[in-house]
């Protein structure tokens, strides 16, 4: 369930939101949108894979975080366990508004029935004594932004990527110490073959579009997938 | 045969004793030293039970005893103290005010620099320019979230608690998971052996017990260092004229904010205390009986209560008179005094339970493993706790003689020939340099050079007349301690909400449990 408002300083003067990690909150998720422009932060920490909307045939970006639902190896308890958190978690409950009429300036919303909406007095006000916003709040302003931005962007990207057929799909075959196999599918990658084998002029053209920086981190943020697979295996080996 | 000590006597039972029996017995199990620790209390003398708060330093002393800060806050009904509000200690008029944090500054090698930048904004205080801590106080927030670390905090931060469960929680650790032998017994006669030295104690019920060394926490009673060492006392109260005080408790609405601070507001011959717990404000007014009666101190406290809690019934105050100074020895032979039967002064800095910390630190820290150390340990123990006391007796009056008031009390307090030692020197030298470590060079200060200039300035010491251009840096770290307020006045619960969440998750832990 989910009900959207518009932030306000009047409306929500006393509102308090909990910035810490953990389950309660939402954030035992498999994975977390990313976007291009997100991608050098994100290849650091987690491996970056591509999923296709079946229905409206768009591709989107994933932060893996776990091999199945509701599992996040990333979150210890409640200690959110690197240095980096994926924007579009980061600024839960928040989201990106616009006006019912037309494509105005974008507004802060707030989901007032996420768990992350304090009920006592517990986590951090979003509005001053004076009404203005916090420095929470300013940085939550921030990541919004980029974020949207972000989003914006990464259409042209996946058109380019299209364009010269860079996503294969994949399936991933987990093997864990204890024996188990877990078979992921449904994801996308780059096909890094066909990205060599690319023309200068197509190179020049990805470059120009700003879309070679994010492949390169996409492709190379897959070398965490083995510090994935070990996190999986400690955890098992902790239960 | 050197004798070794191995069996430890605390005798009298107070926040004193008991924090000296966790302490030693928490140590004995870390470092595998085999200590006997025993306590004899005898719990028909009631406790003085006035100290209500503690320094930062007890976050360490609760960690060392092992002692979970959470269960700490719930058992002790305690509350967090971010420091000391001074209200009407300039000139008395109404809403006149400064605040002692427990945050210092940011480190400065040259405090001109802080007091350079300071002065930049005259309009602001010496503190809120430092820290944010003073607004935070003022706005009744906590100094942690309940997600950080236990005793780890935003900002420097000490207690508000209810002495009387303070000492029942440290009893129940000391003897439950500590080890620590309870005897509830009077004691009745002190044995010595040829040398002088205390070689056991007898009760009432006809135990005897004997130790290799004893510490006695008895109270203003010092029945060990006073009734059988010897040891003398050093009166100091014509540096420092308050004698009595009225101690009151007042209920509280539950719902109702919890203070940060200490408030410590002028009377006309002496001060008043509010201690803010989460079920009851402890109120009491200190006073100099030469300079005040005690049915005008009553008055006194009454109209404040009257004022601070209107919806206060008629309160039955508690009447203690103390004498102000200490032991000249502090160490005899096998004894050691801690607690008031070291020494006592007015609450003002609330610095009785962080003197008892400070000398289990000390104890501790040079533990005397056989008899053959103790005379050279002892001296130098004697040594520290005198320019401690000096320190404490200094800093006190710090608080008193910049004061603008008129009446006969503060006029008496601004007379240089009740200053201690080095006030009179150390006042001329601040109208030149601020306050500064240079001014306290023992190994271990008590106060930091911070508090001096807290109190100093906020008293309305002057800055000094010349002072160097403010450094980029220092604006620059000064501008991120205002930017860090911001968000912590965001960030931070109140005290109230931090307690009823911390006792809403422990009734639900124990309703789950039933």
């Amino acid at each position: 369930m989910s009900r959207h408002a518009i932030l306000t300083g009047d409306d929500h003067a006393q509102l308090r939101v909990r910035t810490e990690s953990s389950a309660e909150l939402g954030d035992a998720v498999m994975a977390s949108l990313t976007v291009p422009i997100e991608f050098r932060r994100i290849q650091h920490n987690f491996p970056i894979l591509f999923r296709k909307d079946i229905e409206t045939g768009r591709f989107s970006a994933l932060a893996l975080l776990g091999f199945e639902n509701g599992e996040n190896l990333f979150l210890e308890g409640d200690r959110w366990d690197a240095e980096y958190k994926p924007l579009a978690m980061a600024i839960q409950p928040f989201l990106v508004g616009r006006p019912a009429a037309g494509d105005g300036p974008s507004q802060v919303h707030i989901d007032l029935d996420h768990p992350r909406v304090a009920a006592g007095g517990e986590g951090v006000l979003l509005f001053d004594s004076a009404g203005r916003p916090t420095p929470y709040l300013e940085r939550i302003g921030e990541m919004l932004s980029e974020l949207d931005e972000g989003y914006r962007a990464s259409e042209a990207f996946f058109a380019a990527l299209e364009r010269y057929d860079l996503l294969e799909p994949f399936f991933l075959d987990v093997e864990l110490k204890n024996g188990s196999k877990h078979r992921m599918v449904g994801y996308h990658l780059i096909n890094e073959d066909k990205l060599r084998e690319l023309e200068p002029g197509a190179i020049a053209e990805l470059h120009t579009g700003g879309h070679l920086m994010p492949i390169f981190m996409a492709l190379a943020s897959l070398s965490n997938l083995s510090g994935l697979i070990a996190r999986k295996n400690r955890r098992n080996s902790d239960v | 045969m050197v004798k070794s000590v191995k069996r430890i006597v605390i005798a009298g039972g107070g926040t004193a004793g008991w924090l000296a029996a966790c302490r030693l017995a928490a140590w004995s199990r870390a470092e595998g030293r085999p200590l006997d620790v025993t306590l004899i209390e005898s719990t028909d003398i009631p406790a003085i039970g006035v100290g209500e708060g503690t320094w930062p330093t007890m976050r360490e002393t609760l960690a060392l005893i092992g002692i979970d800060e959470a269960e700490f806050l719930l058992a002790s009904d305690a509350s967090f103290k971010q420091g000391s509000r001074f209200d009407g200690w300039g000139d008395g008029s109404a809403g006149e005010h400064y605040f002692h944090p427990f945050t210092p500054p940011p480190p400065a090698r040259d405090p001109r620099q802080l007091v350079a930048c300071w002065t930049a904004s005259p309009e602001r205080s010496y503190a809120s320019v430092m820290t944010s801590q003073e607004a935070v106080a003022a706005a009744d927030l906590a100094p942690r979230q309940r997600s950080m670390p236990p005793y780890a905090g935003a900002l420097n931060y000490a207690y508000h608690l209810d002495a009387g469960k303070f000492v029942a929680l440290l009893r129940r650790h000391a003897v439950q998971r500590l080890g620590v032998q309870h005897l509830d017994d009077r004691i009745t006669s002190i044995e010595a052996c040829d040398s002088g030295d205390i070689s056991a104690l007898s009760t009432a019920s006809g135990h005897r017990i004997e130790g290799d060394f004893f510490i006695d926490c008895t109270g203003h009673a010092a029945l060990l260092i006073h009734g059988h060492c010897g040891s003398g006392w050093v009166d100091r109260s014509a540096e420092l004229f308050n004698d009595r005080a009225l101690a009151a408790q007042v209920p509280v609405d539950p719902c109702s904010p919890v203070a940060s601070q200490t408030v410590s507001t002028a009377h006309r011959a002496g001060w008043i205390w509010d201690i803010a717990l989460p079920g009851r404000r402890g109120i009491g007014c200190v006073y100099a009986s030469s300079f005040m009666e005690d049915s005008e101190a009553e008055e006194v406290l009454s109209e404040y209560i009257a004022s601070a809690i209107p919806e206060a019934g008629a309160i039955q105050p508690r009447r203690l008179a103390f004498p102000t100074g200490h032991r000249a020895r502090f160490w005899d032979r096998n004894c050691l005094a801690i607690g008031l039967s070291s020494g006592f002064v007015e609450p003002l800095e609330a610095s009785a339970i962080v003197l008892v910390e400070l000398s289990l630190n000390a104890l501790i820290d040079n533990f005397p493993s056989n008899r053959a150390t103790m005379p050279l340990l002892a001296n130098r123990f004697n040594d520290l706790f005198s320019q401690r006391w000096e320190r404490i007796v200094e800093f006190l009056k710090l608080h008193y003689v910049l004061s603008e008031r008129a009446e006969p009390y503060w006029q008496a307090h601004r007379d240089p020939v009740t200053f201690p030692d080095r006030l009179a020197g150390l006042l001329e030298l601040w109208k030149e340099q601020p306050p500064s470590a240079y001014d306290l060079p023992l190994a271990e200060e008590i106060f930091p050079a911070a508090s001096y200039q807290y109190v100093y300035f906020g008293m309305g010491g002057a800055a000094p007349r010349s002072l160097p251009t403010p450094a980029p840096a220092m604006i620059a770290q000064l501008d991120q301690v205002a930017q860090r307020g911001r968000s912590l006045l965001a960030a931070l619960p109140t005290n109230r909400a931090y307690l009823d969440a911390l006792n809403g998750d422990a009734r639900r832990l124990l309703e789950g449990r039933a």
